[in-house]
């Protein structure tokens, strides 16, 4: 094995330390960032998601509240409830715990969401943003990828670029969010015909499909960086255990650098949630000075 | 020369005939006009040609238009209560506000204040990040257009390797994201490319949207591909002698050096007439679509994304 392992949660204590820092100095204007956490109907499923939020939010020194909604609650309700929460001062980010009840549909709670409050960096004005290069809230794991290849030694202009699955929360972000920074990005999915073409050409790989072993060591070039975005869990003989997208042995013999799962994005992406947090809060807080006090005149 | 040569003036002219279509069945079966109000502030010539340009078309699709013409000088907060009184307007479907405004106007808090449903232009940030999510949204014309000739010329785009060269909000950026939306493995590629010739010669699909003339040679396109020139640059024309002043005269080039990559595409958008006549074709597809969008009524076919 030649792949330097990265280690996912250091950088995310590092961010998180920093973030702390940030949140004390706003706490201390009176702009202490407060997080609402949305679930509805059955909770267990999100369950680990949220206790993991909220001991995130308490080492970054971010208040976090936790509401549960019942499962045969209407949409109407719901976005009601959101339109509460934008118009609550005390509130500076709202999330919404998925999966969420048949029923309701996700994209327009995330539409109904403030985008100066959307710290999961999903409304449609927060997308567009990015595709236009303003980082503001952007998606938690697009940008927590971003964010650990950023801490490699390799120059991002011209730097070339392979993202493997397209979502619109993962794939398309990154993709956009790379070519911001000067790389020339591919992006390959179900349809593409020959994925290791592409990525057998990159400096670095982006891979978010949710397939195990969809990456193998003979599709990347020697030396490249790869991030597996991947969270699934599989049977092995030993019992179930999580793993990502990438076969990471071998991988890891022709890699530069892997990140591992778990340990690898998924303890940064919830460092990202922090740092929107806090970034939330003070475009809040410029908002309301801009509006009530004169300041923008 | 091999390349079939895709007419962008006659394909123009087939969509600008779908939305008369559409337009007169709104108005029979519904009892509805489909209308565009277009904003134009100071007297750019270039802008007062669009404009004109853009009414008459309106006009001629059995549209109504709506000029506003406005003083170099007017306001921001003046131009904001127009946009305001446009949003609220039930006659206007689509509100396109020529670009560039004045320095003393912020055009993105202008763009941005348009009603989204209504935002013909696409440029509104709600609709570029609705387009990102896969979202219906307003889809901004140029990049519609090359969409629709590619369909049209290539049938199903699914699983073709895209080559997008330029990415600019206007049209890189939104062209990617529709060829992701038919399916295409699609690469950016820009001035900060390593191997621009190599990333070229991979693409079945190459959309030139720089604004460097003749920048693409044709031994960078692979045999057979289809080529999309979005570019539009005045160079001189020495050839074509002097004008009365004693300038050198000038022609139009696209981004791609049009008799190089015509010998080796299977087929090629010329410049002038092959994007530039489908943009303002679009503009009417898209206040077509924002008209039955805003009365409830299903998407006009052939064309949207």
């Amino acid at each position: 094995m030649r792949a330097q392992v990265i280690d996912g949660k250091a950088i995310a204590g590092r961010m998180r330390a920093e973030t702390r820092a940030q949140a004390q100095g706003l706490a201390e204007t009176g702009w202490m960032p407060r997080l609402i956490s949305v679930s509805v109907g059955d909770t267990a499923a999100a369950e680990i998601y949220v206790r993991n939020q909220g001991r995130a939010a308490e080492q970054a020194g971010v208040e976090f509240e936790t509401r549960a909604y019942p499962e045969d609650i209407s949409l109407e309700q719901l976005t009601g409830v959101l339109t509460g929460l934008n118009a609550d001062p005390r509130v500076n980010g709202i999330i919404i715990q998925r999966p969420l009840p048949a029923h309701i549909p996700v994209k327009a709670l995330q539409r109904a969401v403030h985008p100066l409050k959307d710290v999961e960096g999903m409304h449609p004005a927060s997308i567009g943003n990015i595709v236009y290069n303003d980082l503001a809230l952007g998606p938690c794991t697009a940008v927590a990828a971003v964010e650990i290849l950023k801490t490699l030694p390799l120059g991002l202009e011209g730097l070339d670029v392979t993202v493997i699955g397209h979502s619109e929360i993962v794939g398309k972000p990154i993709a956009f969010l790379m070519m911001g920074l000067g790389a020339t990005v591919t992006v390959c999915h179900h349809m593409t015909r020959s994925v290791p073409m592409h990525s057998r050409a990159s400096d670095a790989v982006f891979v978010a499909v949710g397939k195990p072993g969809l990456v193998t060591g003979e599709m990347l070039k020697p030396g490249a960086a790869l991030i597996d975005i991947g969270i699934n869990r599989v049977e092995t003989p030993e019992g179930g255990r999580t793993v990502g997208d990438a076969d990471f042995d071998s991988c890891a013999e022709v890699a530069g650098w892997i990140t591992p799962v778990p340990g690898g994005v998924g303890p940064v992406t919830v460092s990202v949630l922090m740092q929107n947090a806090v970034l939330a809060t003070r475009m809040q807080m410029e908002h309301y000075r801009a509006t009530y006090t004169g300041a923008a005149q | 020369m091999s390349a079939t040569i895709i007419d962008g003036k006659a394909f123009a002219a087939t969509i600008r005939g779908k939305v008369g279509e559409h337009v007169d069945r709104l108005k029979e079966t519904h009892g509805i006009t489909p209308g565009l109000a277009v904003v134009l502030v100071g007297e750019d010539p270039a802008s007062q040609v669009y404009v004109r340009s853009k009414g008459k078309q309106t006009l001629e699709a059995g549209m109504n238009s709506y000029e506003h013409k406005l003083d170099a000088d007017t306001s921001e907060a003046d131009l904001l209560k127009l946009i305001d009184l446009l949003n609220a307007d039930p006659a206007v479907h689509g509100i396109l506000v020529q670009l560039p405004l004045p320095g003393h106007i912020d055009s993105d808090l202008v763009i941005n204040s348009i009603d989204p449903a209504k935002d013909v232009d696409g440029f509104h940030i709600s609709n570029v990040g609705l387009l990102g999510t896969g979202q219906k949204s307003m889809v901004p014309c140029t990049p519609l257009g090359c969409l629709m000739m590619l369909r049209d010329h290539l049938g199903a785009l699914s699983g073709l390797d895209a080559v997008v060269l330029g990415r600019s909000n206007i049209v890189g950026k939104p062209m990617a994201q529709l060829l992701l939306g038919d399916s295409c493995t699609v690469t950016i590629a820009h001035s900060r490319t390593r191997d621009l010739p190599d990333v070229v010669r991979r693409a079945d699909i190459v959309v030139a949207a720089v604004g460097r003339p003749e920048m693409v040679p044709g031994e960078w396109i692979k045999p057979g591909a289809t080529v999309i020139d979005v570019g539009i640059n005045r160079i001189e024309a020495p050839e074509r002698g002097t004008n009365d002043d004693g300038s050198v005269k000038t022609r139009l080039v696209g981004d791609c050096h049009f008799e190089s990559c015509a010998a080796v595409a299977g087929a090629i958008t010329p410049v002038p007439g092959g994007v530039g006549p489908m943009t303002i074709a679009c503009l009417l597809a898209n206040t077509v679509t924002a008209c039955c969008r805003a009365n409830g009524l299903s998407e006009p076919e052939g064309l949207t994304a």
